[in-house]
């Protein structure tokens, strides 16, 4: 099987992010990358164990700096890296059209791999356009997978423990869900075989990427603080209580 | 105002505790002040709180082992107070020192005999037996990943190690002040949190009390800097007091990493302190099964001196705030998975960004000061926790000697350690010393 | 004039709130409202929709069969169909676990940009807002193109009447139904659950404080008394008290209900990443030091042991 799988190299989400000319953010802070696709990495390694004759290809859209990220999934089993370069901020419908033309360029993929989102820019809807794209069903926030003939099972979490599973015919496209397994974490022997795995890097430019009939562009970017100023519920905890209840019903309006 | 106090003591963190403890049981009326809002909450929180007695000097060595003591007993020490989020506990791991070109390790084999610490010589095959997962091999120098002899196939094998059977870590330091503050509290100790100094009042050459930033005026004929990361600002408040220290302080950013311990192996329990200086990190079990790695602080690291106060705002910018890096991450982690192959290293870091208050010899200043009235217990260079206890103790005997007329700069208070039978000359930690070129220049000590 | 299309979400037999109020945040920036409606009509749900500003109401009529009416693969064909037909110039839907899985489709499908999790939105002038970087962000999108897909976060705007007629429009004929995904089976999992976070007005969550997972009962039983939703922070979570599916924070669910109860929480900045939008946060927390107790509207310093049971008591 020739496995495909899009990472994003994504600010560490713990980084203290601050806002450059009410527009972007500092970009200065630690990349990694993106927490969802550890689990699409770590799926198409499983892949792989089950299918050892299989190639897992990880690609990614993004700068120079991005091939760390690359890097990573590599180290975490990935065989070789495709770095799409660029320094443009790309919004979704861009991203998909270069990495399917990336992707197209590669070689002819039989599942493609995608986090269920980016914790950056958190739009939820790269990978159903790369399914759109090629034509490829896909599923998303994926809790399991299985490829039986020719097929692919998918049970996807909705939320509250409610799921729905699909069967997909492949090729197909899989936004990975934080359910779908535990991440696989390298070892050093393992980051040491990885610096050995290649790497290709090629301009976006080349791709010769049509343009997309629409975009969404940040034009406005702030802090998100909210100042609150706590007020102090006391007494005996029955009277705390009732003053709880009391605010749920007159204050907030959320209990008749 | 009327003079409520004996001793203000800023800080509660804990060094501060104890001083405020042990100057209690002395008969001090204290009161400690902290701009956070509880004990042991500031760099504190951050230690690894290691117990170890590897120091690079004699007098660090018998501090340490005397240190010891306190915390095997440590219900006693409290006298037995009640903490109502209950007691810290010290783990005894034992603790090895791996024989490398990144210790001076003859040294301390040699301190270890002087002041009688119990210690073991392991070679090669019993540091395994005892450490399966472990590769002797020598990786010196220590090397950044970004270096790529970082990568470069080991070739001679370590001789072993020194294993000390007593030594490892509180499980809480956090929690351990707060232990030590509800004991002080118990013999009439008074804390104020939220409480930031911004000025040292003195007046005929005497020190006079603190100004907090509300405005609020304290006074006590005893101040004590125990401001840890914010040492060399309180210092500067104080009248003369940072010109007349030959030895000054400054805050250094550090990162801690956790890992999980590799399948197969309950480092938790079965595991070890290592201090490693063939590879530049030191390591403890943490909850969770996990290995704590912190950095000893090798020649090749970059050194980030920062302003306390922007530090924990998470201003300063990346690598200078309270955020991981990913280099020094993969730095700390890829090197103890040279010595580890089987560590699992996560690809999002995990741990712990504080700072350490350095002295510029890496040992701590326990002094009076220039100022009358004015001492000083800083510089701990992130290598002090475990003698907290004790230096609450001798703090607290030099500030009782000093008040009652001792010259300590021309005679040098000498303290006499309460369980190991030995005097420590306190003039070796004065702030008017040379640089001590013994020092290890690292966490080390 | 814009035509805004607007995907209905409902819950038995009547159109959910969080759909309200997304009706009245779209009426603000336009006049003419389209409400998409895939789970058959009522007279209940033409009033409540005619009630919020909605002029045309278009039954997309989808097949009776539950595998094929639930793939979101036909839903989202269903939608563009009826984008097209009626030539709509924006498309609106829930950000909910259902909209996460069929608003991308919609804008995929259509080739349209999309902005997901919107807090607000302008129609007349292609505008969306949406926090990013785990909610440290709010971010401000200009959309371009022919159509425009805005996923509304639930509970970001409180419903407004604004009685209008409406007319009910069907929209029969063949739908397409893709081979190439099918719906094979569904788990709507426990009772409990079924509510699910990310639309609950009530959230009321437990941490460390509760020490295990036997006592994490007294949050199901105080949110089953509240009709809130139970959550947890990662400590209950990594240890294994509950399922992965209630964490809240910047690795499990984002939410911002009306009123977030926190218990025993500490309040880390990993999860005020996840419930920091929450229009009121009530903290019962022992220790009057937690993160969360200075960052909340109502603190309540007391021993949730004691509280919790109190408040099932009264209510």
């Amino acid at each position: 099987m020739r496995i495909y799988v899009c990472v994003k190299h994504v600010p560490d989400s713990a980084a203290n992010i601050h806002i450059v000319d009410h527009l972007k953010i500092d970009e200065s802070v630690p990349f990694l990358l993106n927490p969802y696709d550890e689990h699409a990495v770590t799926e198409a390694v499983a892949l792989k164990q089950q299918m050892p004759d299989s190639e897992i290809i990880a690609v990614c859209l993004g700068k120079k700096g991005a091939e760390s990220t690359l890097r990573s999934a590599l180290a975490m089993g990935a065989d070789r890296g495709l770095l799409v370069e660029t320094d443009a901020v790309c919004d979704s419908m861009a991203t998909a059209r270069a990495l399917h033309a990336a992707i197209l360029k590669d070689g002819s993929p039989d599942i493609i791999f995608t986090g269920k989102e980016s914790i950056d820019s958190e739009g939820m809807q790269t990978q159903f356009r790369i399914g759109a794209l090629f034509g490829f069903p896909v599923a998303t926030n994926a809790a399991s997978l299985d490829l039986t003939a020719g097929k692919a099972v998918v049970t996807c979490e909705l939320a509250g423990g409610r799921t729905r599973t699909f069967e997909l015919t492949l090729p197909c496209v899989i936004g990975a869900g934080r359910g779908l397994n535990t991440p696989i974490y390298p070892t050093f022997p393992d980051v040491v075989k990885s610096r050995k795995k290649p790497i290709t890097t090629l301009a976006l430019s080349e791709l010769n990427v049509s343009a997309a009939p629409g975009s969404a562009k940040i034009v406005a970017m702030t802090p998100l603080v909210q100042k609150r100023t706590p007020r102090k519920i006391t007494g005996a905890p029955s009277e705390q209580a009732a003053e709880i209840i009391r605010i749920l019903k007159q204050e907030a309006k959320v209990l008749s | 105002m009327t003079k409520k106090y004996d001793a203000i003591i800023i800080g509660a963190g804990v060094i501060g505790t104890p001083i405020a403890y042990e100057l209690c049981k002395m008969g001090y009326k204290t009161l400690n002040v902290d701009k956070l809002p509880d004990a042991g909450e500031g760099s504190t929180a951050g230690s690894c709180a290691i117990v170890r007695a590897h120091y690079s000097t004699e007098d660090g060595v018998a501090l340490a082992y005397e240190g010891f003591k306190y915390w095997l007993d440590w219900e006693n020490y409290l006298d037995n107070v009640t903490d109502e989020k209950g007691l810290a506990k010290y783990m005894n791991t034992g603790s090895i020192l791996i024989k490398s070109d990144g210790h001076d390790w003859r040294k301390v084999q040699k301190h270890y005999d002087a002041v009688g610490v119990k210690y073991e010589e392991w070679d090669v095959d019993t540091v395994k037996k005892h450490v399966p997962p472990i590769d002797m091999h020598k990786f010196w120098p220590v090397r950044r990943p970004e270096d790529p002899k970082f990568y470069d196939e080991p070739t001679e094998m370590l001789e072993g190690a020194i294993f000390c059977p007593e030594g490892g870590y509180v499980n809480d330091p956090a929690l351990s002040a707060h232990n030590i503050m509800r004991a002080a509290e118990a013999k009439g100790g008074e804390f104020m949190f939220n409480a930031e100094v911004v000025d040292i009042r003195s007046e005929n050459g005497k020190v006079k009390g603190i100004t907090l930033k509300d405005g609020t005026q304290i006074d006590a004929d005893i101040v004590v800097n125990v401001g840890g990361p914010h040492s060399f600002k309180v210092n500067q408040m104080a009248e003369g007091v940072w010109e007349g220290c030959n030895i000054k302080t400054k805050a250094l950013r550090h990162e801690v990493m956790y890992c999980p311990s590799p399948e197969g192996y309950d480092y938790l329990n079965d595991g070890y302190h290592m201090s490693d200086g063939d590879i530049g990190c030191y390591e403890r079990p943490e909850v969770g099964n996990m290995f704590l790695i912190g950095s000893e602080d090798p020649e090749c690291d970059p050194q980030e001196w920062v302003d306390p106060d922007e530090f924990y705002a998470g201003k300063g910018g990346p690598g200078r705030d309270n955020v991981l890096t990913d280099a020094q991450w993969k730095a700390q982690c890829y090197r103890l998975g040279k010595r580890i192959p089987s560590l699992k290293v996560p690809n999002q870091p995990k741990g712990v960004v504080d700072l350490y208050d350095v002295s510029d010899d890496w040992i701590p200043i326990y002094d009076k000061s220039d100022l009358p009235g004015f001492y000083m217990a800083i510089g701990t260079s992130g290598n002090q926790y475990k003698n907290a206890p004790v230096v609450g103790r001798m703090m607290a005997e030099l500030i009782d000697a000093c008040e009652k007329g001792l010259d300590h700069d021309k005679e040098p208070f000498q303290y006499e350690f309460k369980y190991t039978t030995r005097t420590l000359n306190v003039g070796f930690f004065s702030r008017k010393r040379e640089i001590n070129y013994d020092s290890s220049f690292s966490v080390n000590g | 004039m814009k035509q805004a299309g607007i995907v209905i979400e409902m819950e038995h037999g009547r159109v959910k709130e969080t759909s309200l109020g997304m009706i009245t945040l779209a009426g603000r920036t336009t006049e003419s409202l389209t409400a998409l409606v895939m789970d058959g009509i009522t007279d209940e749900v033409t009033d409540q929709l005619a009630a919020h500003g909605v002029h045309t109401i278009v039954d997309l009529v989808l097949p009776e069969a539950p595998e094929i009416r639930q793939n979101p693969a036909v839903r989202a064909a269903a939608v563009v169909q009826a984008v097209r037909d009626r030539g709509l110039d924006h498309v609106l839907g829930l950000s909910s676990p259902e909209g996460k899985d069929l608003l991308p489709r919609v804008a995929a499908l259509l080739d349209a940009p999309l902005v997901m999790d919107c807090v607000d939105v302008d129609l007349e002038k292609g505008l969306a807002e949406t926090s990013q970087y785990s909610g440290k962000v709010m971010a401000k999108i200009q959309l371009t193109g022919e159509t425009q897909v805005f996923g509304v976060r639930p509970n970001a705007v409180p419903p407004e009447p604004k009685p209008v007629k409406a007319d009910v429009v069907a929209m029969t004929g063949d739908k397409a139904v893709p081979e190439t995904i099918t719906l094979v089976s569904w788990d709507d999992g426990d009772a409990e659950g079924r509510q699910s976070l990310v639309e609950a007005d009530i959230i009321i969550a437990g941490g460390r404080g509760l020490k295990n997972r036997d006592n994490f009962s007294l949050i199901f039983e105080c949110a089953q008394k509240l009709n809130a939703v139970p959550g947890a922070s990662r400590v209950a979570v990594d240890e294994g008290w509950v399922p992965y599916a209630l964490q809240v924070g910047q690795t499990g669910e984002k939410v911002s209900p009306q009123v977030y109860i926190a218990c025993g929480i500490s309040g880390s900045i990993q999860h005020f990443a996840g419930m920091k939008t929450a229009k009121m946060i009530i903290a019962v927390n022992r220790d009057e030091n937690a993160a969360i107790m200075a960052n909340c509207d109502y603190q309540v310093q007391g021993d949730l042991f004691d509280i919790l049971p109190e408040l099932i008591r009264q209510l």
